[in-house]
């Protein structure tokens, strides 16, 4: 398998009960590069994106069938097959959703939280990887005074550039945008896009968005996801 | 990963649940165990219907019942008016500071310890009733009164939540059309809520059928079935704690369990009748 | 007519409502002119001194100092025996559990609640008669009997207000911890329990409000009039709602009447206090263990 691919999705089908959401769909994502996911609203643009970290696994109605395989470091996974634990998955694997979630704690507990799931507790390993993510979504010199604060008393914007950083604190090597910018105002879309770009250097992005013009903005590569499938365009 | 931790801890919650739901079938499980005496040694028919005069070998517990069903229907059928206007007053004809006011007060209500009410109600209600009405003071009539307002919590925030949990959409298109205040409730909102409000109903019935302080204190606990309000009356539960203090052995004493069962039984089907309600209710027209 | 009807059911509702608060008001009134009187460290301590009793050195016999202490011990048993096993079912239900298993356990967790005390009193009762025959002489009515058979009470309300809280919170607080890496166990302990908190205390609350408050429960496992502060599990024990009830039957003067006026107060205080700590602590509860750095 070329080095240069990051995920290779083949004949990959959704059901949910006895709907039909996703069928046969085949499509590869290149590693470092930012590829665009849209199309017409419902026809489960989230629902692939939600594939590849796992978080249909767990629904009692949801089916998944085909393959899909992504490269983590040199090992290629299956995250329909459960091959590793989806938790250590979607430390690999981040997401950014829609509505900006910030959990109800203060920015810095909110930064912290993920390095917490996955055990890391010494301080300065904190700050540090804390204080590098915030820089890396363009956060750190506006809120670095009042790490204290409530992430709920954040701006539209900054609390989605806070979920991104917190998405980024443990260094996935790929991150899923779901409609990152369509609760945002207009100011704000434009920070969250230039910031998305940013990050290809750092990891892949796979960002659903059903705004063509922002799609032919950030997008290395364009996918449309209609009835027959995901075809590039 | 720590996969043996997920898996304790599914597995001790789920035990935790097993555990509680278990006890409900242990209840049910003893009352028969150590009622079985009782059941053997007498008519069964008898026990049910049958007179208590211990002294002559008649265990039958229907006086207990009818004692019973007496308090708890009058306390019920007291509670229903004072519940409806309180709830008709707290929904939509009050004030919302009033409403607010109303609402913690109710609320206050339901942590009064049912000991204070009989308390109270011997010493202030059944000299009243005594010199007022007539009869002996102690009787169905002053335990229903007292019951009926310790109920009325109940019955009461379950109606003010069925009427206001009543679609929104259906009041505003009242209100366009010209309906005031008391239009939107009356023609609106209670058609909407009478399944709820009957769950609420059933729901007090059932307190009221389970109590044991105030018919304990105030109703006189005499051993016929009573036919008149005046008249003094044992419940069930009242029973029970008198005749505690029994010997084990004997039957009288069995007689208890027996009691037990019939509350068991009175309480779930009260249960089952408003999960029955409410599920239906949830069906969207 | 129509109009007839209507006003007379407004007049009805107000009537209603009016008869309802004086009820309450009169209710309120007797009881604290007849029992603020009594209010007093001797009501609480009789003749005894307060030091000499808190220190153990003195029993009290003429005042309700062993009851509070009774009844405290019996809600701080009940609260430790029902919390972890009512919490830990409420999240079973709420996170672990199939649609079937939900309706189901939620059926048989609310016919649990709606069995009469006395019922649950006779179970205890039946109970430590078991043990009594099967294991040992020293078991009988007692601390311990009360005790679990108050938890089998309450626990119901604790199981539903976990579950409720936990099923109420919004779904993108669900899928938040998910996301970035959490584990189920994980996730309830670190986001999902911390934002229920304040449905789950005010549960706790109230189940501990009942338990100071019942009668029926006790009368049959164990409390007695005499017995001072107990002394061990398995020993009996008095408790304020008994005392009340006691009194009001078996008074021999007006000193002991007043003193169970008296009574009534402070355990309507108990239970009154007890009630705002379920209504108000709430949101503090919950705002303070998430803010802290």
């Amino acid at each position: 398998m070329e080095t240069k691919n990051k995920i290779i999705v083949d004949g990959v089908s959704f059901h949910y009960g006895p709907n039909r959401v996703i069928d046969n769909v085949n499509a590869t994502f290149k590693t470092h590069a930012l590829t665009a996911i849209t199309g017409p609203s419902g026809q489960g643009k989230s629902t692939l994106l939600g594939m590849f970290n796992g978080m249909w696994n767990d629904t009692p109605n949801a089916r998944c069938t085909g393959e899909i395989q992504i490269r983590l470091g040199d090992r290629w996974i299956s995250p329909l097959k459960k091959e590793i634990p989806m938790p250590l998955l979607r430390r690999k694997v981040a997401m950014i959703f829609q509505e900006p979630n910030p959990l109800p704690m203060s920015i810095a507990k909110n930064m912290a939280f993920p390095l917490k799931l996955a055990g890391i507790r010494d301080k300065n390993i904190v700050k540090e990887k804390v204080q590098r993510a915030m820089k890396q979504s363009f956060l750190w010199e506006e809120v670095k005074d009042r790490l204290e604060e409530s992430a709920l008393n954040l701006s539209g914007g900054q609390k989605q550039r806070l979920c991104i950083a917190r998405a980024l604190v443990l260094e996935p090597e790929i991150l899923l945008c779901d409609e990152p910018t369509s609760s945002l105002d207009a100011k704000a879309v434009g920070v969250i896009e230039e910031l998305l770009v940013s990050l290809k250097s750092n990891c892949t992005l796979l960002v659903v968005s059903h705004y063509m013009d922002q799609v032919r903005r950030i997008g290395d590569q364009v996918m449309a996801l209609e009835d027959q499938g995901l075809k590039r365009i | 990963m720590n996969n043996a931790k997920e898996i304790i801890a599914k597995n001790v919650f789920f035990l935790s649940a097993v555990a509680s739901a278990v006890m409900i079938l242990a209840i049910f499980g003893f009352m028969i165990a150590l009622g079985i005496p009782l059941f053997k040694a007498g008519n069964f028919l008898a026990i049910w219907t049958g007179p208590w005069a211990p002294h002559e070998g008649l265990y039958g517990i229907w006086p207990m019942i009818s004692g019973t069903l007496w308090i708890a229907l009058l306390a019920t059928a007291l509670c229903l008016p004072l519940s409806l206007g309180t709830s008709f007053v707290i929904t939509s004809l009050g004030s919302p500071r009033l409403c607010k006011m109303l609402g913690t007060l109710v609320r206050f209500m339901t942590g009064i310890p049912t000991v204070i009410y009989g308390f109270v109600g011997i010493f202030l209600l059944v000299p009243l009733v005594r010199e007022g009405i007539g009869g002996p003071g102690m009787c169905v009539l002053t335990a229903g009164m007292v019951l009926a307002i310790l109920i009325s919590p109940t019955m009461i925030l379950f109606f003010t939540n069925s009427l206001l949990s009543v679609d929104v959409s259906y009041v505003q298109a009242a209100k366009a059309l010209g309906a005031n205040r008391v239009q939107r409730l009356l023609y609106v909102m209670v058609p909407r809520a009478t399944g709820g409000m009957a769950a609420g109903i059933i729901l007090a019935l059932g307190r009221a059928l389970g109590d044991t302080l105030i018919a304990l204190m105030l109703a006189g606990n005499a051993i016929q079935a009573p036919h008149a309000l005046l008249e003094p009356a044992r419940t069930l539960t009242a029973h029970i704690a008198l005749v505690k203090a029994a010997d084990f052995d004997s039957l009288e004493f069995r007689s208890i369990f027996v009691c037990g069962i019939v509350l068991y039984l009175f309480a779930t089907a009260a249960t089952v009748a408003v999960r029955l309600i409410l599920r239906k209710r949830e069906v969207p027209t | 007519m129509q109009e007839l009807m209507e006003k007379l059911a407004v007049f009805l509702s107000w009537t209603m409502t009016l008869v309802l608060c004086l009820c309450l008001f009169i209710f309120l009134s007797y009881l604290l002119i007849k029992g603020l009187p009594s209010l007093g460290a001797e009501l609480i301590f009789g003749k005894a001194e307060p030091l000499r009793v808190l220190l153990g050195h003195d029993r009290v016999f003429d005042g309700i100092f062993p009851a509070m202490i009774g009844t405290f011990f019996l809600v701080i048993l009940s609260a430790m025996l029902a919390l972890p096993v009512g919490v830990c079912s409420g999240i079973y239900l709420a996170e672990y559990a199939n649609p079937g298993m939900k309706k189901l356990f939620g059926g048989l967790f609310d016919i649990l609640a709606g069995i009469p005390s006395i019922v649950i009193g006779l179970f205890g009762f039946s109970l430590s008669i078991f043990l009594h025959n099967h294991f040992s002489d020293r078991f009988g009515p007692c601390l311990l009997i009360s005790s679990l058979s108050l938890a089998v009470l309450v626990i119901p309300y604790i199981v539903r207000s976990t579950q409720m809280s936990l099923e109420e919170l919004p779904s993108n607080i669900r899928r938040t911890a998910l996301a970035l890496g959490a584990t189920r166990l994980q996730n309830i302990a670190y986001v999902l329990i911390p934002n229920a908190l304040s449905g789950i205390s005010s549960g706790l609350f109230l189940a501990i409000g009942r338990c100071a408050e019942d009668t029926a429960v006790i009368l049959l496992t164990g409390v007695v009039a005499m017995a001072g502060v107990p002394s061990s599990l398995l020993s009996q024990y008095e408790a304020l709602p008994f005392y009340i009830y006691y009194i009001s039957s078996q008074y021999s003067n007006p000193a002991e009447l007043s003193n169970g006026y008296g009574a009534c107060l402070v355990l309507l205080g108990i239970c009154a206090v007890l009630f705002m700590f379920a209504y108000g602590l709430k949101k503090h509860l919950s705002y303070r263990m998430l803010y802290r750095v």
